[in-house]
């Protein structure tokens, strides 16, 4: 932990650096100075940003910084990149440091119950209005309330779409599916006909712990993973609907699907250009390292296509809504500077560049900043339709005790679908009390 | 281990340079150990207290929050006892611990048997091999073998599919006991060098002339090595065998990367790896510190023969 702090903090220092290398700061010689009168009630101070990954782009960070130390004449703003993985973990200490507390955080939209609920954010409801109101996306802000309150608001969103290979397609003489039952018969006739007669080839690639896909099928099949009833969360899998969604999921894992039945979903890009896989379901931005000349195979370019998940109905599946969201460190003692960097973040300028790096801004009337190829439509139509785990309380315990992960396995060898799902209801039950 | 030694030699340096005034000095033997007591207390101590603490209260991330914690006597101990998972998990962890504590101790010491009767050369490559194997960093390891192992890209399945097997695309972590049995050739793979290496060294202090003797009174290579090489080197075996327990009980890494490559975790859990899912993975750090306590007391169990030797031994 403290190497990694270590880290964030060199990080850190290396972004100031680079800030002080600009023009503006030479004219100030000491930047952030106390002396320099404060333009604004609150405090001047240091605002600690964590970021994770490398989704956000370097253009939206340095937008944020030099608007933030504009805007509060004698404070600063500090991005410290975080790691993805371990992320829970290391949010669950820092947040809980009166002295180590970061001021904001980026936490994804799944993990954002875990912390709302325990107090780990400050409430934010009174915010709202001023951040874009009804603008924001619904579902994210639904993930950071509790009890009517707002704790976490949109960051970004993506969600996954169905990359697919136009070559193998024609080949094998199909075309895009329509529907549901369209997509499943199309996964298993490409399995089947191989057209290029490649080894451990799949139609559709669904590796055995991907709960994260096989979810959409349940939902589109109108069941839950768990339900609320009167107060009280229990496991939903052995739900009539649930049960047919899983007889699709386990179709696929059987006869659509080559992929390690205990594999998991990271990495999809490596069978898709081995060109052992006629589809795969990725977030977006999956498109670019296809196409990267380090990892990927950029001549797959002319056969890649995108297309929304088909539901049932005709329209998009509800797939699971991947993203970010943000919020204010209950313990941070500079409330009302945090809150100043979050509205920049969800400021048109700063959204428009999240955009024009594939991310989908957190704003629906931003959505059209996307463009409109291919990729950005289905990237669209798939968040059209994208919903939540349960918000329960304890859904993080049942992530944390792989409870679906072990299920999907169990369903991907081709296990009894009732049984097995009695079996995990009673597990996520307990585990939602 | 490092702190306590020089400053023992200091208390020894004074004692004997200043034989007279040993009177006045009293508190100096005591206030030099004071520092290591206190690093003991502050490293060993603290983590302990705090473990039986929180496993004697209901702790979640609201607790970690600030919120205050509840206590709830053995309520912890009651839910884990009366939960035959935790059996599951530690009757699997025991067996699991004794299976590779004795393959380890076997191989490490039959290799160390061969490498005394191999010439120079040879032993010195198969030390250096040895000491390769002992030197990686557990991670690295981990990564080979499971890409080795890789059910779609692996050289084993690719290899056993050339000889004519049908392996194509098999996952050797899907079914719990193939699961093990790739955890523990990975453990032993690593932890033979130490068991070779010590077992060698153990060897080479056994006395050559009892050793001849015996050859004169016609004893055979197998009547050597059982009536004179393994009584010498006794008190060594015992260390290494309970080193062996003590670090197979409480596996961590292995059986958590190789959880994340595939498998399916509830049917491959171990006492350490349950530990971490209650704990960091779930957020009940108060039922996690009440497993960790009772992977303390299997420790103790499964040693106390070994200690009560060791110690006996001593005397």
């Amino acid at each position: 932990m403290k190497i990694r702090t270590g880290l964030g903090l060199a990080v850190a220092g290396a972004l100031a650096l680079s800030a002080c290398g600009q023009p503006a700061a030479t004219t100030a010689p000491v930047p952030g100075a106390t002396t320099t009168p404060a333009a604004s009630a609150a405090a001047p101070a240091n605002i600690r940003v964590w970021l994770n990954g490398t989704d956000t782009p370097q253009e939206a960070r340095d937008f944020l910084k030099k608007t933030f130390e504009a805007q509060n004449a004698g404070s600063t703003l500090t991005i410290e990149e975080q790691q993805w993985t371990g992320l829970v973990d290391k949010l669950t200490t820092a947040l809980s440091s009166d002295s180590q507390t970061p001021d904001v955080v980026e936490v994804g939209n799944t993990q954002a119950a875990t912390f709302t609920t325990v107090g780990a954010f400050a409430d934010v409801t009174a915010d709202l209005a001023g951040w874009g109101g009804d603008d924001l996306l619904p579902g994210f802000v639904a993930a950071g309330s509790v009890d009517g309150k707002t704790f976490a608001v949109p960051y970004y969103a993506g969600s996954k779409a169905v990359f697919y290979r136009k070559d193998l397609f024609e080949k094998a003489g199909l075309t895009i599916p329509t529907t549901m039952a369209e997509f499943v018969d199309t996964a298993i006739k490409l399995k089947a006909a191989n057209p290029d007669k490649t080894k451990n080839f799949s139609g559709f690639w669904f590796p055995g712990k991907d709960w994260r896909n096989a979810v959409a099928f349940i939902w589109d099949a109108g069941g839950d993973l768990a339900t609320n009833t009167g107060g009280a969360w229990a496991g939903a899998l052995s739900a009539s609907g649930s049960q047919a969604g899983l007889a699709t999921v386990q179709k696929l894992f059987t006869e659509a699907s080559a992929a390690p039945k205990d594999g998991d979903e990271a990495d999809t890009w490596t069978p898709f250009c081995e060109g052992q896989a006629g589809m795969i379901s990725a977030p977006g931005w999956v498109r670019g390292l296809i196409l990267s000349e380090e990892n990927g195979c950029p001549d797959m370019e002319k056969n890649l296509g995108v297309f929304a998940l088909p539901g049932s109905d005709g329209s998009s599946a509800p797939v699971l809504l991947g993203g970010s969201n943000i919020a204010v460190a209950a313990k941070s003692p500079n409330q009302e500077l945090a809150r100043k960097a979050v509205t920049i973040m969800l400021s048109t300028e700063y959204q428009t560049i999240l955009a024009k790096a594939g991310l989908t801004p957190a704003k629906v009337s931003l959505a059209s900043l996307l463009g409109d190829d291919e990729s950005a439509k289905a990237t669209i139509a798939a968040a059209s339709n994208a919903r939540l785990t349960p918000a329960a309380a304890g859904w993080a315990s049942v992530e944390g005790a792989m409870i679906l992960e072990d299920f999907m396995v169990n369903v991907a060898k081709g296990g009894d679908i009732a049984a097995l799902a009695a079996e995990v209801d009673a597990k996520i039950t307990d585990k939602l009390k | 281990m490092s702190t306590v030694q020089p400053l023992d030699l200091a208390a020894g340096a004074s004692g004997t340079a200043l034989p007279g005034r040993r009177r006045r000095f009293r508190g100096l033997p005591y206030g030099l150990l004071l520092p290591a007591v206190a690093v003991i207390i502050v490293a060993l101590g603290y983590p302990l207290v705090r473990q039986v603490w929180l496993s004697f209260h209901e702790f979640g991330l609201k607790q970690q929050f600030g919120q205050p914690a509840e206590w709830v006597g053995l309520a912890n101990y009651v839910e884990l006892a009366t939960d035959p998972y935790l059996w599951e998990v530690l009757g699997r962890s025991v067996l699991f611990c004794l299976v590779n504590a004795a393959v380890t101790l076997g191989l490490g010491l039959f290799i160390a048997l061969v490498m005394q009767a191999m010439s120079a050369g040879v032993r010195i490559a198969t030390q250096a091999a040895l000491l390769l194997a002992w030197a990686m960093p557990v991670l690295a390891v981990l990564t080979v073998w499971q890409w080795m192992f890789d059910t779609t890209y692996g050289v084993v399945n690719w290899a056993l599919t050339a000889l004519g097997g049908d392996f194509s695309g098999h996952s050797w972590l899907i079914e719990p006991l193939s699961f093990f049995g790739i955890a523990t050739l990975i453990i032993v793979w690593m932890s033979v060098p130490f068991v070779a290496f010590t077992v060698y060294a153990g060897l080479t202090q056994v006395s050559t002339d009892a050793i001849e003797a015996a050859m004169l009174d016609g004893a055979g290579t197998l009547a050597r090595v059982r009536h004179i090489m393994l009584p010498a080197i006794k008190p060594v075996l015992a260390v290494v065998g309970l080193l062996q327990i003590v670090w197979d009980l409480r596996v961590f890494t292995q059986i958590y990367v190789l959880q994340r490559a595939g498998g399916t975790a509830s049917d491959t859990n171990l006492l350490g790896t349950y530990v971490y899912r209650l704990g960091i993975g779930e957020g009940s750090f108060g039922m996690a510190a009440a497993v960790a306590m009772f992977l303390l007391a299997v420790t103790i169990v499964l040693t106390s023969p070994y200690l009560v030797t060791m110690f006996r031994q001593e005397d």
